[in-house]
């Protein structure tokens, strides 16, 4: 068992991506085979995950040096840098891998009804754990050229997955608009990669933040690597990309577009918290990222009000509830220099920005699997059109309301213990930023009131009479969505004390994260 | 084990509001009981009343999505015109606002570091 | 200065890339000339990453029979090769995108063939 946890980091990569080339084969011989390998494999890879989280959060960080003869080998004799890919797992690595294990699973779990009618579906299994494995390696990776690579396996194989459903023109469109947005980011980053090894001839996260000088290159590669992860979150101003594209997609590929969002969160919180810590102008930086933060909130939600089709309604609020977490982070960065204020309310904004990912995650991902039901069922996403549906998808209904509920903050579900932990320590920074948070959550739940009460209540309109239930997988998808949001909302203190204290802890010290790597010599 | 989130200054526990939830219920259900228990379902009295006239059907009856709201969008419609222009669905305009975005930042940096 | 850009001049054609380039992106429609800038962007860096390479003097980094002498950094090649690699993949998807959308939508112009704004 102690060996498995200490290959366990390249386990949980590697797993998808052996499954992944192995689905089409099997998927030629039989199809329950396919569904089962795949459903199996990335049970285990889950289990790897929490074994991983378990060792990390007991132990400290985890390294794993790809290659070497023992994995904690990485500078070897004779060097003075680390050599070799390093993967480096520490608080927050782990909890953004439990984020995209849990959701990679009810995503397969949905596509199995979903997925139901399509042609080649060997592909799409192949090509989902081809984004699962990218995923992983986002957020394991302890080098930022593997960075770069593994953000390029998840947008093709995204891409590829969200235009999955050839017969719709839309689907085409945004995942022409994916690659293209994805491909101009990644290429900018790939440019402040290499302004950055110029410099210092070094790829190695840790290693680099050891050197960091911070030079006018280094600030040039600073504000590339900032403003293409907000591109990949989906931050205003460049925010336009994320509502054509998650309502087209098929909607289990949404969820896990979500996921990989929320990836491009953490390498943004890598950059700037580790890779640059405290040499950068932490009032500056801090506030230009709350300054978009506060700009995603506002327009995001007032955008999302007025759609009428109801994913790309949900997807507008993906781009409000970044734009909460951008302002936690950017508060917890403002103060990372100033011990007091950081001790009194900068962890607390991080935890609480922190928290936030996988709550948006969780609810997020409720919603567009219930938009995802709906059109199941009656074939069109248009607001103007629904009626009545809540007689007859009474589960449905209920998960909406749940998420819906989650998602404007309501107590006593989870958004509003994530929320408030933003509001309070973000009111100390500066109490603008918490009235226009509030202010927004009230709007958020307007846009959910409005779209249930279009969708789901008002009297049973004839066309849909015949609708019947979801299929038993979808609702099993969405119940384990909402049984998380339920044991979040009445335990908050328990994630946070368990899983979410530990990541914060790790993003903002720099020093052990640099030691894991520079002090590990043989 | 503590179920509370607690950040020094506030304090959050999920089961005092469910307590105090279920308080509230208990009062409301007292209330409800108190009502008029004469009531039948599915007949005359359930039937929709608009003093009179027919009923139309329910396709007709239905408030439709888009029409929510109205009132704020007609409050905010300036907000929404300048808004609503920006987001064009050309990806031409989603690079200009990257590129747009880097400099600004960059200039933001720059003078930073120049003056301070 | 113009010694200083001579000198450079590498560094100097790749940021020339990349400003027509990013012009392509900016300011044509043609969904064909968007895949094009794409991929000059993705020339660019390449070039600006094996520039970054180069020692004055320097050979190939093969230690086999090696001659005296540096050589140019091994790791920049290793990051443009992979580089090129992704940049097959993605053209390769998003043509085959351009495509699909030409035959749903009848036109290659990025402001008439989409449907989605707002």
């Amino acid at each position: 068992m102690a060996t498995l946890i200490g290959h366990s980091s390249i386990l949980i990569i590697a797993v998808p991506l052996l499954i992944a080339f192995l689905t089409p084969l099997i998927g030629m011989a039989s199809k329950k085979a396919r569904n089962a390998v795949v459903i199996v494999g990335l049970a285990f890879v889950a289990f790897l995950v929490f074994a991983l989280a378990r060792d990390v959060i007991l132990n400290g960080i985890h390294i794993y040096t790809l290659g070497a003869t023992f994995p904690g080998l990485t500078i070897p004799e004779g060097t003075m840098v680390p050599v070799r890919i390093i993967l480096e797992v520490d608080g927050v690595s782990v909890f953004m891998g439990i984020i995209v294990a849990i959701v990679s699973l009810v995503a397969v779990i949905y596509s199995l009804s979903a997925m139901k009618g399509e042609t080649g579906q060997n592909r799409f299994y192949t090509l989902l754990l081809l984004m699962v494995g990218g995923t992983f390696g986002m957020v394991f990776t302890g080098d930022l050229f593997n960075l770069f690579v593994f953000l390029e396996i998840t947008s093709i194989s995204g891409a590829a997955l969200i235009a999955f459903r050839t017969r719709f023109a839309d689907s085409q469109e945004g995942g022409f608009k994916y690659i293209v947005v994805s491909a101009i980011a990644s290429l900018m980053i790939l440019f402040a990669i290499g302004l950055l090894y110029a410099q210092y001839n070094l790829l190695n996260i840790g290693a680099l933040a050891a050197a960091m000088q911070y030079t006018m290159l280094d600030r040039i590669a600073l504000v590339i690597l900032i403003s293409a992860f907000v591109m990949k979150l989906g931050g205003v101003p460049m925010h336009m990309w994320l509502s054509d594209t998650y309502s087209v997609a098929p909607v289990s590929i949404t969820v896990l577009l979500i996921a990989a969002s929320q990836a491009s969160m953490y390498a943004l919180m890598r950059i700037c918290f580790t890779l640059y810590g405290v040499t950068l102008d932490l009032a500056v930086v801090g506030w230009i990222i709350i300054a978009i933060g506060l700009l995603s909130m506002f327009i995001g939600v007032t955008m999302a009000v007025r759609q009428t089709d109801i994913t790309r309604l949900i997807a507008y609020n993906c781009v409000c509830e970044a734009g909460f977490m951008l302002v936690g982070l950017g508060v917890g960065l403002a103060v990372l220099g100033d011990r007091t204020a950081l001790g009194t309310y900068g962890t607390t904004a991080i935890s609480g920005a922190i928290f936030h990912v996988i709550n948006h995650a969780l609810f997020e991902g409720l919603l567009f699997l219930v938009a995802g039901a709906i059109f199941y069922r009656i074939g069109t996403r248009d607001l103007n059109q629904m009626g009545g549906l809540g007689h007859t998808m009474k589960f449905t209904a209920m998960f909406f309301l749940l998420g819906a509920l989650a998602s404007s903050g309501i107590p006593p579900f989870n958004g509003f213990a994530s929320k408030i932990l933003i509001y309070e320590s973000v009111y100390q920074f500066n109490p603008i930023l918490t009235i226009i948070g509030i202010l927004v959550s009230i709007i958020t739940l307007a846009v959910f009131v409005k779209a249930f009460f279009s969708a789901f209540t008002g009297a049973l309109l004839p066309k849909y009479e015949n609708i019947k239930e979801v299929p038993k997988t979808m609702i099993a998808a969405m119940t384990i969505f909402a049984v998380i949001i339920i044991i979040f909302g009445l335990f908050p203190g328990l994630i946070v004390d368990w899983m979410v204290r530990p990541a914060t802890d790790a993003l903002v010290d720099q020093a052990s994260y640099i030691n894991a790597i520079m002090g590990a010599i043989p | 084990m503590t179920l509370i989130v607690e950040s020094g200054y506030e304090f959050w526990n999920p089961i005092i509001w469910l307590i105090a939830f279920a308080v509230v219920m208990v009062i409301v259900y007292f209330f409800r009981r108190r009502g008029e228990e004469k009531y039948k379902k599915g007949e005359e009295q359930a039937q929709i009343f608009l003093c009179g006239e027919e009923v139309p059907g329910a396709e007709q009856r239905q408030v439709r999505g888009g029409n929510a709201y109205w009132g704020f969008f007609e409050t905010l419609k300036e907000y929404y015109d300048v808004i609503v222009r920006p987001h064009t669905g050309i990806v031409n305009d989603y690079v200009v606002w990257f590129i747009a975005v880097v400099a600004i930042s960059a200039i933001i940096l720059f003078v930073v570091e120049l003056v301070g | 200065m113009t010694e200083t850009l001579i000198g450079n001049f590498p560094f100097v054609a790749a940021v020339v890339l990349m400003g027509i380039a990013l012009y392509i992106l900016i300011f044509r429609r043609n969904l064909l000339k968007i895949v094009m800038g794409i991929t000059i962007l993705s020339s660019s860096v390449n070039l600006f990453l094996v520039t970054l390479g180069y020692r004055a003097g320097g050979i190939a980094p093969i230690y086999t029979d090696a001659p005296e002498g540096p050589m140019v950094l091994p790791v920049v090649q290793a990051l443009t090769l992979t580089n090129i690699v992704i940049a097959v993949a993605t053209s390769a998807l998003i043509l085959s995108l351009v495509i699909r959308i030409y035959r749903h939508t009848g036109s290659l112009d990025s402001k008439k063939s989409r449907r989605m704004k707002g």
